[in-house]
């Protein structure tokens, strides 16, 4: 039996993302307030929310703003109901961590001010404690007691601690804005190319990846961006970093040969991750030819990745109930098993490593009929 | 087979879906417009082919899709006429080799058409 599935060549345009890759450079753009009140007014849910306000008349209270002063550490209390316990290893490996510690980078403590002057921490008591504890330790100079040590404090005056409670609470999660992982992936990539700082190995590593890909006309890009029907293009940060170079080279390199009309969907980085390590400790070559008969059957079974992953998980819904009794969760490891046991079942020919295909035993049965009937 | 058909409202807006059953489909859209309603353009192929051109489709038009306040619909914004989408699904077909090609023209549930296919 031969392989049936001949990949059929695509006619190649140019890739918008060459020339607008926001990751290529900076923006070198500085903007004044006045552009994001503009951004505001602009927008609809800002004018859905004002009408709210006035509907409600609703005024900002400016007494309730925050202020600011110098207190010395010793007069701050931590109220456990409030507060987590204290992660030691969050002090001593990344606030205090010796390669990254940086006196600039450290935040205002978060309190409130009671009428009785007690200062009660809702957000910083890590870096409260291991300011503290640098102290404590002799690593600040002239300063021997961090009772008397004054920083910065950022407090509301009152006694309300269902207030301090709920602040903690949207100091922590509910109330702030993540940075997205593509966000961080951005921070990482322009510390080294536009302030060229190599001093952070993580940032090096980061921008190395994102070098590998943009060289294969492919970009990382925010999950919900615009920027996603360009050809390349792919929102799935956390899997892209997990892989390492050659990863990103086998990845990026066989979308972009095969697939350079289509966004990158996420499974091509889980398929040649684990295609690359079962391959490696098979000492088994991903041969060209084996790539290319992987991209035909792709192209003339699903059109692409995406609609491969929408029957892989159907087929695995199906596996899993037959097998379990019950529907389990989805499996990553599941996208390059299928995909080499389909490769077998329709007659190639190429080596590939035993143990990435024995799993999932029979689980291309469970595909749609009229794919299978294609053999 | 799996059927990508194109829309077009009785004022004229372009539309587009996909259904294994075509003529329940268009029964469908009739009994919501009170009046026949054809399919100017059907095509027939293999689902995941079928289901890739919709997924470029809404993709490709993402800034041309007609919405409902803020819901997306399958129907294009004025702009984009019923030719101009079935040149682009012709192209997709073409360009990327989806095992899909156009079955029908016109079609409507009234017809058996596609019981010789």
């Amino acid at each position: 039996m031969t392989f049936k599935f001949q990949y059929q060549e695509v006619v190649r345009r140019p890739n918008p993302m060459v020339t607008i890759n926001p990751l290529a450079r900076g923006s070198g753009k500085v903007v004044d307030l006045q552009d994001r009140v503009d951004t505001l007014n602009k927008s609809s849910a800002w004018k859905r929310m004002m009408k709210q306000w006035a509907d409600a008349d609703k005024k900002v209270d400016l007494s309730r703003m925050p202020k600011v002063g110098m207190f010395p550490l010793g007069r701050m209390d931590i109220d456990e109901d409030i507060q987590r316990v204290l992660d030691d290893k969050h002090c001593s490996n990344k606030i205090a961590n010796i390669f990254l510690f940086d006196p600039a980078l450290l935040q205002t403590i978060q309190c409130i001010l009671t009428s009785e002057g007690k200062l009660v921490s809702i957000d910083g008591q890590h870096t409260a404690s291991t300011i503290a504890g640098l102290i404590e330790a002799g690593m600040v100079d002239g300063v021997t007691d961090w009772r008397s040590f004054e920083f910065p404090v950022q407090y509301i005056e009152t006694d309300n601690l269902a207030f301090a409670r709920r602040a903690f609470s949207i100091l922590n999660g509910r109330g702030k804005k993540p940075q997205s992982a593509y966000q961080q992936l951005r921070n990482a990539v322009f510390i080294v190319r536009i302030d060229g700082d190599t001093s952070d190995e993580e940032d090096v590593k980061l921008e190395r990846l994102v070098s590998i890909a943009e060289k294969n006309e492919c970009f990382p890009i925010e999950t919900f961006s615009a920027l996603k029907k360009y050809p390349g293009t792919f929102g799935n940060i956390g899997t892209f970093k997990s892989c390492n170079e050659d990863e990103v080279e086998l990845a990026t390199s066989w979308h972009n040969k095969y697939f350079h009309y289509e966004s990158m969907h996420v499974s091509t980085f889980f398929i040649f991750r684990d295609i690359h390590k079962a391959f490696k400790s098979a000492k088994l070559p991903v041969t060209e030819k084996l790539q290319e008969e992987l991209a035909g059957l792709v192209q003339n079974l699903f059109g692409d990745l995406a609609q491969y992953q929408n029957s892989v998980a159907s087929a695995h819904r199906l596996w899993t109930t037959k097998r379990y009794g019950y529907q389990a969760n989805w499996d990553d490891d599941a996208y390059a098993c299928a995909l080499l046991q389909l490769y077998k079942h329709f007659g190639g020919q190429e080596q590939v490593a035993p143990n990435i295909i024995d799993r999932f035993d029979g689980i291309i049965d469970f595909f749609d009929e009229d794919i299978l009937s294609l053999a | 087979m799996y059927y990508l058909y194109l829309i077009q409202s009785p004022k004229g807006r372009a539309g587009f879906g996909i259904a294994k059953d075509p003529q329940s489909r268009n029964r469908d859209y009739v009994a919501h417009c009170g009046d026949i309603v054809d399919f100017p353009f059907l095509y027939g192929g293999t689902s995941t082919h079928v289901k890739k051109i919709e997924n470029t489709i809404k993709q490709q038009y993402v800034d041309n899709i007609w919405h409902i306040e803020d819901r997306p619909l399958e129907w294009l914004n004025d702009e984009i006429t019923i030719h101009q989408l079935k040149a682009y699904v012709d192209q997709l077909i073409n360009d990327r080799h989806y095992k899909v090609s156009l079955v029908a023209k016109d079609y409507n549930f009234t017809q058996s058409v596609l019981d010789k296919l």
